[in-house]
């Protein structure tokens, strides 16, 4: 198995690329990277996950002009079913513009009909409690953006805190296999049943987890912590 | 100059006695007061003539401690905040310490550390002469977001006029404010150096011209560093005042400048704050100070060890190491440092947020771009994880490869000293936050008391 993460040396914020570590420590899968100045090796090759994370708000610009002529190469991956995981803002370059606060707009790759809206005096810090299938996820936000426009489904429910944006409940976007979501850090290791979901979607029947006992309890503490009605959700 | 602000001046003047009468001074509560008051105080409080600003993500408090002892024994009053806070509400309440009742300045200068994030509300209205950068890290993620951020702010903020002083070995910090005059300082090729990054953070991973992957001649840690792109040509900016031939075992270094070379003290041993030094050295430089008064004041300092307390305790070396919470870089800097400590060494970890967890709950996502790896050593022999996130302490331990029969788990840190094996010459070092400052002045009590009377039935039990 192979696990191709796109542009870590910009895409690397909040301890996010450990998901790929944990992941390829519990498959055994091998993990290539790819830089802005390399050419993107998921058309061409058999990549069972391409991964991307969060980042600068000037490496955004960067990584939508390098990954421009993959755009179709990505839309094809998707109808196929190929697994694709994108998180933090990093979900904000595949859609149709980010908006600065000076209102002028920054053209993305319009992949989606969403555009992001950026106020960089204004960081909305949060914890997340959603849903996908029939189990639960938890994780943390921390970002200057939030995103409009239709989502559909998106790809998580909300149970607590920010959908794509504060009104709503459909968290991040989802297309067949290409998940994307704001919820950002080492949302894998903190959420083994999304691990073990992601992994299945890869291929692997019956996924085992590094650490699985330890990480499930993790898991479970934190759930219950984000489950308390009188937990705070929105940070500062 | 309006009556508001006649007002605020008075108001927060009076409550400085009666808050000394309350026992409760070295509070902000005078600037915050004359804020309220008047939101442009600082527009109108009276200046010293001049003005140097020390900013940044570490060191800013041990640098301008030493300039202020410095410019001080050169006989120059100076005004500071050391005794307040770096947000608009300490440098307010700082300047009206500095002012008569009539607003008139009592000082010829100022030494000010400033909060990074703070710049845009304070230097609209303090302009000054000489704007020290430490460095840029990354640190909280709710706050700071990511250190091109914080450069982006102080580039925003920092007035035209001001002088920089800058790490060249740090190519965020000396990126800000492109247009404002500048002087670099930095540290040439030391043995400890290596060419690739070991650490999980490095911000300066691609060349800010042409988006190349940026090589460095010489890497310190994270992205301090010298770098250049193989591509474009592009380098790190050549050092005004330039370290060299550091020697940690005599304890002295040479400083390069336009003016010679000069062999100065060596205040600590630690990269982190021979840096330091070295940025007060530039100031220095650049106030006029000859090296030979330089290397003379600087003689007869020391840097505060304030996050570093070492004694011996029965038989076991307790070492309080603070490790700023939610700051993967501190926590980072501080573990590589004490992994390479000689010795058997046993570790109390209780850097928790503990002030997040009373309503909130502390994101962890910062345990993830902190070397935990670091602490994969045989000699550190056994790890004790405490407080609310316990559970993600062992959990991190684990993934890099600590071996889980070396940790142990409780959340109540005071329980959690009855843990500790405190075998007869191991050194024992406690890793604290800001939020755990108070709790682990309890523990250690605790684990002084349990090593004092482990060394008292180890002595009645060596005689019978």
């Amino acid at each position: 198995m192979t696990i191709e993460v796109l542009y870590p040396e910009v895409a690397n914020l909040f301890g996010d690329l450990a998901n790929v570590d944990y992941l390829a420590r519990s498959c055994g899968a091998q993990v290539v990277r790819t830089s802005l100045k390399e050419k993107v090796r998921f058309p061409d090759e058999d990549i069972d996950l391409v991964y991307m994370c969060g980042m600068t708000e000037r490496s955004q610009s960067l990584v939508r002009d390098a990954f421009r002529p993959y755009v179709e190469a990505l839309r094809e991956r998707t109808e196929k079913g190929g697994v694709t995981l994108i998180t933090g803002n990093a979900l904000e370059i595949f859609g149709q513009y980010i908006e600065n606060d000076d209102g002028s707009r920054e053209e993305m790759l319009g992949m989606f009909p969403t555009h992001a809206v950026r106020r960089m005096m204004s960081r909305y810090n949060s914890l997340y409690l959603g849903k996908l299938d029939d189990f639960k996820v938890i994780g943390f936000k921390s970002q200057f953006a939030h995103s409009y426009g239709d989502n559909q489904k998106g790809f998580l429910e909300t149970i607590r805190g920010a959908g794509l944006n504060p009104d709503t409940m459909a968290e991040g976007i989802r297309v067949n296999n290409l998940m994307m979501t704001y919820v950002l850090g080492p949302i894998l290791i903190l959420n083994p049943p999304l691990a073990k979901y992601v992994l299945q979607l890869m291929g692997v029947t019956e996924p085992k987890l590094a650490f699985e006992e330890l990480s499930m309890d993790v898991y479970n503490t934190r759930l219950r912590e984000f489950s308390e009605p009188t937990r705070g959700f929105t940070y500062g | 100059m309006s009556i508001r602000f006649w007002a605020a001046l008075w108001a927060a003047k009076l409550s400085v006695p009666l808050l000394k009468i309350t026992k409760h001074n070295g509070t902000n509560f005078p600037g915050e007061l004359a804020l309220k008051i008047c939101p442009d105080f600082l527009k109108y409080i009276g200046k010293p003539g001049k003005i140097i600003t020390v900013t940044g993500t570490n060191g800013k408090t041990t640098v301008s401690n030493l300039i202020c002892d410095i410019l001080e024994k050169s006989g120059k009053k100076v005004l500071n905040n050391r005794a307040g806070s770096n947000i608009n509400s300490g440098i307010s309440t700082a300047l009206l310490n500095g002012v008569s009742v009539f607003n008139r300045p009592r000082y010829s200068m100022a030494v000010l550390e400033v909060d990074e994030r703070s710049s845009k509300r304070i230097y609209p209205y303090v302009q000054p002469d000489y704007v020290v950068i430490t460095n840029l890290f990354r640190d909280s993620i709710m706050r700071n977001a990511h250190p091109q951020y914080i450069a982006d702010f102080l580039t925003n903020s920092i007035p035209k006029k001001s002088k920089l002083i800058l790490n060249a070995d740090d190519l965020i910090s000396s990126s800000v404010a492109p247009g404002n005059d500048r002087v670099y300082f930095g540290i040439d090729r030391m043995d400890t150096d290596v060419t690739e990054c070991i650490n999980l953070i490095n911000d300066m991973r691609i060349c800010p011209r042409c988006s190349g992957v940026l090589k460095y001649e010489y890497l310190r840690y994270h992205h301090i560093g010298k770098a250049y792109c193989p591509e474009c040509g592009f380098k790190s900016p050549e050092y005004d005042y330039e370290g060299m031939e550091v020697d940690t075992y005599n304890m002295k270094m040479t400083v390069k400048d336009k003016r010679g070379s000069k062999e100065y003290p060596l205040l600590s041993d630690s990269v982190f704050n021979i840096y330091n030094e070295i940025t007060v050295i530039a100031l220095m430089g650049e106030l006029g100070m000859s090296q030979d008064e330089t290397v003379g004041y600087l003689s007869t300092m020391k840097i505060i060890e304030s996050r570093y307390n070492e004694e011996t305790v029965g038989k076991i070396n307790l070492i309080m190491q603070m490790a700023k919470d939610r700051n993967a870089l501190a926590c980072s800097r501080a573990f590589d440092y004490v992994s390479s400590q000689p010795g058997e060494k046993e570790l109390f970890l209780m850097m928790n947020n503990l002030n997040d967890e009373k309503n909130w709950s502390e994101n962890t996502c910062w345990l993830y771009d902190c070397d935990f790896e670091f602490l994969n050593r045989d000699n550190i022999s056994h790890i004790v994880c405490t407080g609310p996130r316990t559970k993600d302490y062992r959990l991190r331990l684990n993934l890099a490869g600590v071996p889980d029969e070396r940790i142990s788990c409780m959340e109540d840190e005071l329980e959690a000293v009855n843990l500790l094996r405190l075998k007869p010459g191991t050194s024992v070092y406690m890793f604290y936050g800001t939020d755990s400052l108070s709790l682990a002045f309890k523990v250690k009590e605790s684990i002084e008391k349990r090593a004092k009377e482990e060394a008292k039935n180890d002595d009645r039990s060596a005689l019978s």
